[in-house]
Order: structure tokens, then sequence, then C-alpha cells
């Protein structure tokens, strides 16, 4: 709409500012000027130096509270012995930091496991529902953390039913489960009534492994590789037996032995095998909670058992036991 | 006679003629003598029977069941209060046939007729419920003759009804009479007799009927409807299993054989068994989707174009054109879901003109085909076709554990196993399995028959089950109207289920895009002019869907363990079989 124009009233007169005030910025020219900057300065942006501002102090908060997370590992490394650092400290690290974890991650599976045929590599577990194996859930969710795991659970025609907890014992389906070729490795479970836990793997190169502790030592080479000397690796083997074959399926005066051989080994060193988190902490954790025999323990032994808890590996088995 | 020969002289010759003669005449007049005293003992016998059958009247040929009364079933129902004259002309009747529960012995006067009529009523016992329980009853029963064999002065027979039998006994006695003990013996095999026994408890168990603790013990028995002597197969061997006949040197029948003489065929005990679980196949199948929420269609099957290709369609004469017979309701199916349906599945009969003689094909087959719309992506389908699976074999495995265990009896074979949830893998991965096994394939290559039972044993062996589906197929191999894979042209969103290695299913996501079927369809060299209508019914709006269709027979096959698809069929139709 054109309207008729109106000269200038009053000329161009030079104002004296007063100094004792602070100067802002017009906010008309502001606006017209406005066209080459970020004129996005409406709904609440901010100023680029503002926000570089921000970031650094974002950056700084970071760093303190990892900082505050690292002392808090710390502290608690101190009364638990040989853990890198705490389950809280590794929650609160990114995820891509692996390195944190216990285990110096294997990821080599094509040489492990075989050259890589273009599909999932599915390993299949058939359980018992009478004797859910504890162990075998703690190392599942230890291969999901290091590979992407596609896991399932069925349930065979020769079990009418099963509890529901022992349904979900793999933890949440995952999202992309529809696309299996997505996946590193499959994880199957299939509740069925079989004598023995077995597990299969490839029918062509492979025969059925059976029992829980042999399962476990396959799945925890996944993982990271047995220790080097030898010694210290038929020690490791030697309680994984110890813990399936006395403590699960022995006499209670079997039990009580082993008990007692439990706490002499873990006065002499902070883990069952030395120094270093292994599978045989893994499997004795189970076979005690299983058994349900935690509490008639010594010292030694229960303050290992508050370790491997806070590790914070045991987390499904837990569940499973409640 | 020879000594007189040798002497040779012509006199003596004639002497030894008539003395030939004299001996034949001898002989002659022998036999004569022995004649007329075998016809003088049987006159003789022939009078004593009629003198001493008692029992006359307690067995016999009934006449032909014409109606011609109506015998209440149960004491208590309502036969009204009937006339005279029907009172009398029944009681006659009655008399002469020797039926009913009361004696009309000798003179009836209208009033005896009037008593005996308050007790006008047979209930027929179902030979399944004889059972200790009824020890001591006087009961009537109808059923065949499985075997008669007379013993002397007994004659033990069996009688069956589907697949129970009971062993039954007429004896010499006060109720009957050697005349009858031989009319028993000559009842011939697969009679329909009316009987009415004593049951009777036994000492010892009879292992070869099913009703092992009692036995019957006969008073009086009729023929209602009479089985011709010479059966075209025996039962006995009908139901033999093909080892043990091998072994033994005892017939068992040839398929073609029962085929021809189905009737006969149908009556053993494992036919019943057979068919009586593909009852409960189809009866599992439905309940299953209508607790879904599915609805049943019925699909028309004179249509106007061959629905998935030209080859294997039978022709039908229509008026003055022809018309098809449908190959499968696909076309339908889709169509309905376009209507809103949203979930449909049908039963019917499937029709393909293959030229192929296997143990696994037919020519008409029972279809249970589904189709339904999804939401967001199809494996929903596929998880409510596997359900739905799984539903009718634990429905099969927790019901029809009798009839599982007689037809094994016949045909051994392994139970049947599979995974819930049910195993899904991929095509992929099949590949790369049989690749690991020896077999050379490409990666866009269908699955041979052979190839598909080599999976099947390997995923026997991996994960113990005999039914698992197998996922994304290549593009190359399906038909046109199946929606390739959104990340990977040279697949698609289709799948196989598998039952014991070999297929059952064949399903698909369905284009439901006009403009991506017509693309698809030219792909493929289809005339568009043919299938002008089907693309037209997604012009309107149609919902993402997708589906499949099982065949009854071949589930039954497969789940039984069965070798031919034939056995399963009542009245099987192949390239080369059109009757019965």
């Amino acid at each position: 709409m054109s309207m008729y124009q109106v000269k200038p009233v009053s000329p161009d007169i030079k104002i004296d500012l007063p100094t004792c005030m602070y100067k802002l910025p017009n906010i008309h020219m502001r606006q017209e000027n406005s066209c080459s900057s970020d004129h996005a300065l409406q709904n609440g942006d901010v100023d680029p130096t503002v926000r570089a501002l921000e970031a650094r102090q974002d950056e700084i908060m970071r760093k303190l509270y990892e900082l505050k997370a690292a002392v808090e590992g710390l502290a608690k490394t101190v009364t638990t012995p040989d853990a890198d650092l705490d389950v809280t400290v590794s929650s609160s690290l990114s995820s891509k930091s692996s390195s944190c974890d216990i285990f110096k991650a294997t990821k080599n599976l094509d040489a492990l496991l075989g050259k890589d045929l273009g599909a999932l590599r599915d390993i299949v577990i058939n359980a018992n529902p009478a004797q859910p194996p504890l162990t075998l859930l703690v190392l599942h969710s230890l291969l999901c953390q290091h590979y992407r795991v596609l896991s399932t659970v069925h349930v065979h025609s020769s079990v009418s039913s099963v509890p529901p907890q022992l349904l979900s014992c793999l933890g949440p389906k995952h999202a992309d489960s529809y696309a299996r070729h997505m996946f590193q490795l499959g994880f199957t479970l299939i509740w069925k009534d079989v004598p023995k836990l077995e597990m299969k793997f490839s029918i062509r190169n492979m025969c059925p492994i059976e029992g829980e502790a042999n399962v476990a030592r396959f799945l925890f080479k996944l993982l990271a590789p047995y220790p080097s000397d030898p010694a210290v690796a038929t020690l490791v083997d030697s309680w994984v037996d110890i813990a399936f074959y006395q403590l699960a399926d022995g006499s209670s005066k079997d039990r009580a032995a082993v008990l007692r051989a439990l706490g002499s080994a873990l006065g002499r060193a902070p883990w069952l095998c030395g120094p270093e988190f292994s599978l045989a902490d893994i499997a004795f954790y189970c076979c005690l909670s299983q058994n349900g025999s935690t509490s008639a323990t010594g010292a030694n032994v229960q303050r290992w058992i508050k370790s491997c808890e806070n590790l914070g590996h045991f987390g499904p088995a837990k569940l499973l036991l409640k | 006679m020879t000594k007189e020969e040798a002497n040779g002289a012509t006199e003596e010759e004639q002497q030894a003629q008539s003395k030939k003669a004299l001996k034949k005449q001898q002989k002659e007049a022998e036999k004569a003598a022995k004649k007329a005293e075998k016809q003088a003992k049987l006159a003789a016998e022939q009078q004593s029977t009629d003198e001493d059958d008692f029992a006359k009247d307690r067995y016999g040929v009934s006449a032909m069941v014409q109606s011609q009364q109506k015998l209440a079933s149960v004491a208590t129902d309502k036969v009204g209060p009937p006339s005279l004259t029907c009172m009398l002309s029944s009681a006659i009747g009655m008399k002469r046939e020797g039926l009913g529960s009361g004696r009309v012995d000798g003179e009836f006067s209208a009033k005896g007729a009037a008593l005996s009529l308050v007790s006008l009523h047979r209930a027929l016992v179902r030979v399944e419920d004889l059972t200790p329980q009824k020890v001591d009853q006087l009961i009537w029963l109808r059923a065949r003759v499985h075997t008669s064999r007379a013993k002397g002065k007994q004659c033990f027979l069996v009688l069956r009804q589907q697949q129970f039998n009971v062993q039954a006994l007429v004896a010499v006695g006060d109720r009957a009479s050697k005349q009858m003990v031989k009319f028993a013996a000559n009842i011939t095999k697969e009679s329909i007799v009316d009987v009415e026994a004593m049951v009777r408890k036994v000492e010892q168990k009879i292992e070869s009927c099913s009703q092992q603790d009692v036995e019957l013990h006969i008073e009086r028995i009729f023929v209602i409807s009479q089985a011709e002597p010479r059966l075209p197969l025996q039962l006995e061997d009908a139901v033999r299993p093909d080892g043990d006949g091998e072994e033994e040197g005892r017939a068992t029948v040839n398929q073609d054989t029962r085929l021809d003489n189905r009737v006969i065929d149908l009556r053993t005990t494992t036919s019943q068994a057979i068919f009586r679980l593909q009852s409960g196949v189809c009866q599992l199948f439905r309940d299953t989707l209508t607790k879904k929420g599915f609805v049943e269609i019925q699909t028309p099957k004179i249509i106007s174009a061959a629905s998935e290709g030209g080859a294997n369609v039978f022709t039908v004469s229509y008026f003055k054109s022809s018309a098809y017979l449908a190959q499968s309701p696909q076309l339908y199916k889709q169509m309905c879901i376009c209507a809103d349906f949203d979930k449909v599945f049908c039963v019917g009969p499937v029709f393909r003109a293959e030229d192929s003689n296997t143990h696994r094909h037919l020519t008409e087959f029972v279809g249970l085909d589904i189709e339904m719309a999804f939401n967001y992506h199809y494996h929903e389908v596929i998880d409510s076709i596997t359900d739905t699976m799984v539903q009718i074999f634990k429905g099969l495995r927790d019901n029809f554990q009798t009839e599982i265990q007689t037809v094994n009896k016949q045909f051994p074979s392994e139970p049947f196993k599979f995974l819930e949830p049910t195993l899904r893998l991929e095509y992929t991965e099949a590949l790369a399995m049989l690749r690991e096994a020896g077999v050379e394939m490409g990666d866009e290559d269908d699955l041979s028959t052979p190839n598909e039972k080599l999976l099947g044993r390997l995923v026997k062996e991996k994960y113990d089950t005999d039914f698992y589906v197998l996922d994304k197929y290549p593009l190359a191999v399906r038909p046109f109207y199946t929606m390739p894979d959104p990340n990977n042209p040279k697949y698609s969103n289709s799948y196989d289920m598998f039952m014991r290695g070999e297929e059952i299913l064949s399903g698909a996501q369905r284009v439901h895009d006009p403009q991506l079927l017509t693309e698809r369809a030219l792909h493929h060299q289809i005339d568009l002019e043919k299938i002008k209508s089907y693309i037209d019914s997604f012009r309107y709006g149609a919902p993402p869907h997708g589906g499949g269709g099982i065949g009854l027979e071949r589930v039954c096959m497969l789940y039984l363990g069965l070798h031919n698809v034939r056995q399963t069929s009542m009245f099987p139709r192949d390239p080369k079989r059109l009757t019965p």
C-alpha cells in the first residue's frame, strides 16, 4: 500500500549521549545488518560466542564429573582387588572406551569360529528348564558387551511350558532382531527336555559340546584367551571342574570340602586363580548362588563374593534366582 | 486184474471183461448204496436239526431295514400313544423278527402286544463303552463282523465299530443251538449285525481287541446288511505294516488296490485315525484364527483368468466361452483385504493341473489360506502364521495322541518336534549351511527338492525342530506380486515354511501399490490386460498386507511322517486317477 511521503521532521542532529550509562547496540540497526550473520536470533538462540562459552563450560563440567567418578572408582578399588574400574565408572564413560573392560576383547571372530560365510553364526544351546545355566547367562551378557549378539529364546515341543522368567532371561529383544544378517553372533537358547546341557554350533565341523562347564569354556574363549601360563590355565580349568562337578553335583561332604579349599585359596590371592578375574570365579559364583550356600562360608569367601558382585556382571544371574 | 490181462487169451479177456464189468457194477452199486445212505443220513439230520432248532427265532437274516418301525433309542423317549392297529402290526413284525426286548412267545393277544410295546425301545450300546462296569448286563449292539471262527460247539466272533472291537461268543447251550452256531460261523466278513448279548468279564486280557477286559455271550444275532463273500481286500492285510509283510510272507495291500476300493480301505483303524486327525487340523486352524480375530471367507473357484501362471489351470466350458478352475484364492483374498476385512482365511479346494506324479502332488487338494493386513513390518504376518501353526501342532500333540499312536503302529515314524516361537532363518544362512555341506548354489538360485530335504536335515540336527521358516528369498524366483526388499533389490519380503524338510507354505508381503505392481508384471512379461481387474483392486487405497496358504493333506502327511499324500486324501485326484 503506497502512502504519501513526509519529509523528515528533524534533520540529522548530533546528540550527546551521556557517558555514565552503558551503551546498548541499536536494535533496529542490528536487524538490518543481520542478513549476513546468523539472523536466526529469534526463538531463543544465542550468540555464537556465548555458545562457545557454554561449550567450554560443559566441557569443564564433564571433565569434573569424570574426575569425580574416577576418584569414586579408585575409592572402591581400594576395597575390591584388581578391578580396573567399577561398574559405576564404566557406565558413566562413553561406550567406545571398551579397553576399560576387564577382558581384552578378541574381536577376531573369524579366527575363533571359522570363516564368515556371509550368514549369522548361530550358537545353539539346549538347556533343561529344571536346571537353568547361570554361568552361560552371565557369559551371554558379557558377550553382548563385546559383539552384536542376536539372542533368542525358544521352547521345544518336548517341554509343555516354562516359567516366564526363563523366557526373558536373555534380556529384552533387540530392536533390529528382524534382520538377522546385521548381527555378528547368534545366541539361541532352547528350553528342552535334555538330560545334559548341550551346545551345537557348526554341524559339519564340530560335534555337540555337552555339559555347562565345557560350554562355558567355549563361550569364555570368545571373550578373552585363557591365561598364557599353562600352570595358571590348568588351575582355572580344575577350579571350573570342581565348581560344576563337586559343588553342584556332589554330596554335602564334597561340598564342605570344596568350600574349605575355596576359603584357603581365597586367603592367598584376591581371585581364585591369582591376581586376575577368570572363568573360575564366574563358575564358582554361579554354582554357589544356585546352591544357596553363599551364607554358610568363611570371611575370605564372603569378601570374594562381594567383589564379584561389585563387578556387576552377575546381574542376569541374580535376576533369575529371585 | 493185471495178472489176468497178462495171460492174454481172448476168452480169458472176455471173461476178464465180464469180470471187469461185474466189478464196475459192484462199485456203482456200492456208490449208490453209499449215496442213499448219506441222503438218508442227511434227511435224518435235517429232521433232527429241524426238530432241535429251539433257537430258530434268535438268529437269522433280517428283512432289509426300510424304516418299518421306529425303535426309540431310550426308554424315556416320547414314542407317542400308538394306535391299536399300528401296535398290532408292529407286534407282528417284532414276532417275526424276534425283535423287542420282551419275549413274544406263542400266542399273543392284544393285551400281550400292548404289554410288550411298553418296552418298545432298544438302546444300542457302543463297543467303546463295553467296560467292566457293564458286566452282567444284557445289551444290544450293532457292529461289523470283523472275523468269525467256529470251533466245535462254539463260534468266536470279533465285532468291530470304527477303531474299537470286542470278542463275542456263540456257544451251544440253552440259549443257542448248533444251527445257530453254524449260522454265526457262516456270516460273511464285514456284514453288519445286530446282536443281543450278555457282557461277561474275562480272566485273561484279550490282547487282540481294543476292549480287553470283557467279552460278549451272544443270545440273539441278526444280519442287518450282508457283505459279499469275496472282498477285494482283507482288512488285516490293509493294516499290516510293510516291513512285517515281507518277512513273514503275509500280504500287504498295495496303494492302487487300496485306492480302487477306498470304501473298504477307509474302514481300517489306521485310516480312521488319519482322517480324524485331519479333521482336527482343520478344526484347530479355524478355532485358532477365529480367536485371533480372523474372518472366514469363501472365494469363487470358477474364475476368468489364471492367477499363478497360465500353464497349470483346468479349463471348464462356461456357457458359450470357457473359464478356469482356481489355482489358489490369492486374488480374492487380497481383494477382501482391500475391502477392509483386515484378516481373512478360507478353506476350500484348490485345482492345479500339474502333470507331476510325485508322492506329494495332487491335482485337487484342500487349501487353508490366510491373508492379513499389517502395520509396519511383514514379520507381523509371519509371527501370526507361525503362531497358528504352533497352536495346531500343540493341539494335535495334546488331544490326538491315540490317533497318532494308531497311525504309528502301521507307519512308524519319529514324533513331530517344533520350537516356540518358531525358528526363522534367513536365505543367506541357509545358503551358508548348504555350502558348508558341499552343495554348490548361486546366491539367487531357488532351492531344489533335494536341497530342501538336505537343509531340513541340517536344521533338524542343529536346532532339533521339524518346522521352521526361511525368510528373504531372492526376488528372481518369486511371483510378480511379491514385494521386493527395501534395502537389497536382489531379495524379497517372501518366506517359505517347511515341515520335515518339505515345503508346506509359500507366502510373502504383497505389492499393494498399483504402480509398482504394473512394473513388476511388465518385468515378468505378463499380459497386463489379463490382470487388469487385479491391479484395479489396489487403486482405491490398499493397506500393506501379506499371507500364505497350506495344503491340508500335505500338512497331515508330514505331521504323521507318512510318505505319500494319497494316504491323507480320502478320494485323491492325480493325473492318473479320477475315481472313486
